[in-house]
């Protein structure tokens, strides 16, 4: 999934030249929106956020969470019903929202020491991939584990608010403001601003220095002290939606300034 | 899928909102005699919960019940969320479930 991108990182590494920076910045703005819309990645919601997801087709389509796909999810909530099979494990979800149908099926020895601590009136987090079974829709979970700080619980919800704050902004919020933001951004940056890519357009109208504080303001929010490797410039780019050209100018300001550093190579960055 | 009977989350300040109906709700215990238990609820109100068993005192417990009146809660199902609890974020996102993001809990 990353190894175009990864091409387009060298690309404008080793060039630095006009022609191949540009050539990147047509790729990703290309490229970024469907990307974005394709995989959401794991989405924390409520039993209640999925009893009221609609599904774009048949059964084997998509849920539609928020205006926005969704394939798989994060839930927490207790257990409930458990039952062991030889291949597969059920149970009930209850996160005080609703309850869930949820399967975990059973093929290596690893996922059934991961079920045997299991147990009903646990509080788990399930990651999984949710589904459509003669009309009921469950989880179909391939991560269980139990809650062992209680603050994932708050966490959790708070997180499902926050996700549907994201959804609600990226759906409603980019249309009308669309063509004047982009002529202004070429205007006040004399750049080219993607035109396929709204929320950069709205990003850039304070030109550069904004842009340094979303890089800093992103690392500084996913910055793992166990993670010495730090965050790609790929993620930085996809998940800030700026043209990565934007972003080595960024880190490279930031860099000079002494506010960030490059760690196992030139395309991972940590806040200092 | 079943979305009939949820708990809200409450405080105290939001519990006589729920009377005759399941919440769920954050007590700090502090005093237990296995039955009723008097602890602070995490907008710093006293609440009542009976049908816990003696627990350990100052620890952080959920309860999951009826509520009854406007400061006693009848726990079915309660877990021992330890002697560390962020209080304050599980009170905002009370306010928040009940709230402005309504939808989205019940």
């Amino acid at each position: 999934m990353f190894s175009g991108s990864q091409l387009d990182a060298t690309a404008a590494f080793s060039g630095g030249g006009f022609m191949t920076t540009e050539s990147t910045q047509i790729n990703d703005s290309s490229s970024l929106p469907a990307r974005s819309r394709e995989t959401q990645g794991l989405v924390p919601v409520t039993v209640k956020q999925i009893s009221e997801a609609s599904q774009s087709g048949d059964e084997k389509s998509n849920f539609i969470i928020n205006g926005v796909d969704v394939t798989n999810v994060t839930l927490v909530g207790m257990v409930f019903e458990k039952v062991d099979r030889n291949t597969d494990v059920s149970f009930v979800l209850d996160d005080g929202t609703g309850r869930i149908k949820s399967r975990r099926w059973v093929n290596e020895p690893f996922d059934t020491k991961e079920m045997e601590q299991i147990r009903d009136g646990m509080y788990v987090r399930v990651n999984g991939h949710l589904k459509s079974f003669q009309g009921v829709k469950q989880v179909v979970a391939f991560s269980i584990r139990p809650v062992m700080s209680f603050d994932e619980i708050s966490f959790h919800f708070i997180d499902c608010i926050h996700n549907h704050l994201h959804a609600k902004a990226k759906v409603e919020g980019v249309t009308p403001a669309h063509p004047p933001s982009i002529n202004s951004s070429q205007v006040s940056n004399g750049t080219q601003a993607p035109s396929s890519n709204p929320l950069y357009a709205q990003y850039s109208m304070d030109g550069l220095k904004d842009c340094d504080k979303l890089v800093l303001d992103y690392l500084n929010q996913h910055s793992d002290m166990s993670d010495d490797r730090g965050i790609h410039v790929n993620e930085l780019a996809r998940e800030l939606k700026l043209p990565l050209e934007k972003i080595m100018l960024a880190l490279k300001a930031l860099g000079d300034d002494g506010l960030v550093y490059s760690t196992i190579d030139d395309n991972h960055y940590k806040q200092a | 899928m079943d979305t009939s009977n949820p708990s809200a989350f409450v405080n105290a300040e939001l519990l006589p909102n729920f009377i005759g109906k399941k919440v769920r709700a954050v007590v700090q215990v502090h005093q237990s005699d296995g039955g009723v238990a008097i602890g602070k609820s995490t907008d710093g109100s006293q609440l009542t919960v009976k049908g816990l068993p003696q627990v350990p005192a100052m620890n952080y417990i959920e309860v999951i019940g009826i509520a009854e009146s406007n400061q006693l809660i009848n726990a079915e199902i309660w877990t021992d969320f330890g002697n560390t609890f962020d209080t304050d974020s599980y009170n905002k996102l009370c306010q928040l479930a009940n709230g402005e993001f309504r939808s989205l809990f019940l």
